[in-house]
């Protein structure tokens, strides 16, 4: 019998990191090296329980472990959430394309991150970090609702020592803690002016975000077939046959999840 | 093309039998439905089923592990089924494979002699018999069968029953004309004569969403039409025991596109009504080359609200710019 492409394979949790209330990542470390590319997706199985579309928030040059840092959302992701390290769980993938980054060498690149949506931006941002010498640029502008709601906190500083310029923004604080610009993430706009004819710009984040984001990259001069968005849908099979996750004519699992805006802007409902 | 004289038709099934377990379209009430043979005499005559063939290929709650069984031949297999398995095996081989969609059935397809009211394959541009994709397809000549094989396991098995066939004569092969022409007349006549261009319904469907809404008010989003679909693919992936199980869902349903965080592209009835229709003349002939409507009419028979799909698709056909 050939490859049953809904059998997941074992993997083990080697580590739990708590990044805010509702984000945890995890270590996991599969049974055979994940040769994944970044930006591509996998189902991570509970067995016996259910399975949810995640992207691996690490980089892709590592294979014998890799992350994935998961908001507490769902029934599934609530059971998740409840695994410690030693536990098996099952994956299935890689699945869908991943960002192309031969499209992005030589470029300057704009990364720009909301909330939970910074995990395949991470993935990405770690994955350029380690050719940094192919691409002109590497920026990233990441917007959380508030300073408690950060993801990978501790690593800005890292990474803008390994070459990324970074720029932060919080929805609101009410503490006073957060020194920085206080808004939605567009509002780092004001301060920073890209380069959009020499750049490309790749949005993740939640839809509202991802809508305005998009429309403030159109606004600088992005063109459409230069911003590359990673589509959130109900990802079920991963191998494009049923249909849950039709985006218009496509299946976001197998045509995507990463897609360039001119692909999907005229169709209905891509912000909801 | 081989005749197969009625009297021969018993012998030849049985022979078929003794390798494969048969399933055929038994006629109850006027309505024709899947019945397994279980040595009993039947006939090919009718048309489509109540269900569609598809089931027998994926059927609903399959547990996805190996299984051991005899392989199947589907006799009485009708031409609307048929174009909706070229795009189900489309959807289900192409790489990365489904390996649990059984390709180990054969399919002896038969003409439509007759046709249910909501039939109307020849109002959209198709025919109410097979031209492709069968292993064997039986037309009706006057004392018998004029048999044709679709694919090299049909020739062989033309070539292995050589004793119960015999040369088609040009005469028994101008029959099956007849009755193929009497069938499309009825369907064209029980649809008034409507002559619906798929491509103009791909192309009027956005424009028309007032159409599509009018339309919606009487769904009830039970998603009956999507499960009688010989064309419609969609299912959910769950955890079993041991293996995954692929259960029947639907486009239709008010939660089948959302995620967990809560957004929902269609949470709204006429966005998901609307969306049927585009995946069927718009977005599968765009991805898979097949349209994803068969003009099988089950849709019609099955909806709980009423609905006439095909004055859905001639309204539009009909509308404005």
């Amino acid at each position: 019998m050939s490859k049953d492409p809904y059998r997941a394979i074992d993997a083990w949790i080697t580590g739990v990191i708590d990044e805010t209330p509702a984000i945890k990542t995890f270590v996991v470390k599969p049974e055979i090296p994940l040769k994944f590319r970044t930006g591509q997706f996998i189902q991570f199985t509970l067995y016996g329980e259910g399975e949810a579309p995640f992207t691996p928030s690490s980089s892709h040059f590592e294979a014998e472990k890799f992350e994935v840092t998961i908001m507490r959302a769902g029934r599934v992701t609530e059971k998740i959430h409840k695994l410690k390290q030693g536990d098996v769980i099952g994956i299935r993938g890689p699945l869908g394309n991943g960002y192309p980054l031969e499209e992005f060498e030589g470029k300057e690149i704009l990364i720009l991150g909301g909330g939970v949506g910074m995990a395949p931006l991470r993935s990405l941002l770690l994955t350029l970090l380690a050719e940094k010498e192919k691409y002109k640029k590497i920026s990233l502008l990441y917007g959380s609702k508030t300073p408690d709601d950060i993801v990978y906190k501790s690593q800005f500083d890292n990474w803008r020592k390994k070459g990324a310029e970074i720029f932060q923004s919080v929805d609101k604080c009410e503490t006073g803690e957060w020194k920085g610009k206080i808004g939605v993430v567009t509002c780092l706009f004001e301060d920073i002016k890209p380069n959009a004819e020499k750049g490309v710009a790749i949005v993740c984040g939640p839809p509202i975000m991802m809508k305005f984001g998009t429309l403030k990259l159109l606004e600088l001069g992005y063109s459409p077939d230069r911003i590359y968005l990673s589509m959130e849908k109900n990802m079920s099979c991963g191998i494009g046959k049923c249909g849950h996750c039709a985006l218009g004519k496509y299946f976001v699992c197998k045509d995507g999840p990463v897609f360039k805006y001119s692909e999907i802007k005229d169709i209905e409902g891509i912000w909801d | 093309m081989k005749f197969l004289k009625k009297e021969n038709f018993e012998a030849f099934a049985k022979k078929i039998s003794r390798e494969n377990d048969i399933f055929y379209p038994e006629q109850t009430n006027g309505s024709y439905r899947w019945k397994k043979n279980e040595g009993e005499s039947f006939s090919l005559e009718g048309h489509r089923t109540v269900l569609p063939m598809k089931y027998f290929f994926f059927p609903p709650g399959e547990n996805l592990k190996e299984k051991e069984r005899k392989p199947a031949v589907i006799f009485g297999a009708r031409g609307c089924d048929l174009r909706g398995l070229a795009l189900l095996k489309k959807i289900y081989l192409e790489e990365p494979e489904d390996i649990y969609f059984r390709k180990d059935i054969l399919i002896f397809s038969a003409d439509c002699t007759s046709a249910h009211k909501d039939c109307f394959c020849a109002a959209l541009g198709d025919e109410p018999w097979a031209e492709e994709g069968f292993d064997l397809n039986f037309s009706f000549a006057r004392d018998g069968y004029i048999v044709e094989a679709g694919s090299d396991k049909g020739s062989e098995i033309l070539k292995n029953n050589s004793g119960l066939f015999e040369d088609a004569s040009n005469a028994r092969k101008r029959e099956i004309l007849e009755v193929r022409q009497k069938t499309k007349e009825t369907v064209l006549k029980q649809n008034g004569g409507k002559n619906i261009k798929p491509a103009v319904i791909a192309e009027k469907i956005e424009k028309n969403t007032d159409v599509l809404a009018k339309y919606a008010e009487d769904c009830v989003s039970c998603g009956a039409c999507t499960n009688v679909c010989p064309a419609c693919f969609c299912f959910f992936l769950s955890e079993g025991e041991n293996n995954k199980i692929r259960y029947s869902d639907s486009c239709q349903y008010p939660g089948y596109a959302r995620v967990a965080g809560g957004a929902n592209p269609r949470k709204e009835m006429t966005p998901r009504f609307k969306h049927r229709f585009l995946c069927k003349f718009f977005y599968r002939p765009a991805m898979q080359e097949i349209k994803g409507c068969t003009g099988c009419g089950r849709c019609i028979d099955g909806c709980q609200g009423g609905i006439n799909f095909m004055d859905v698709l001639a309204d539009i056909a009909g509308a404005a710019e």
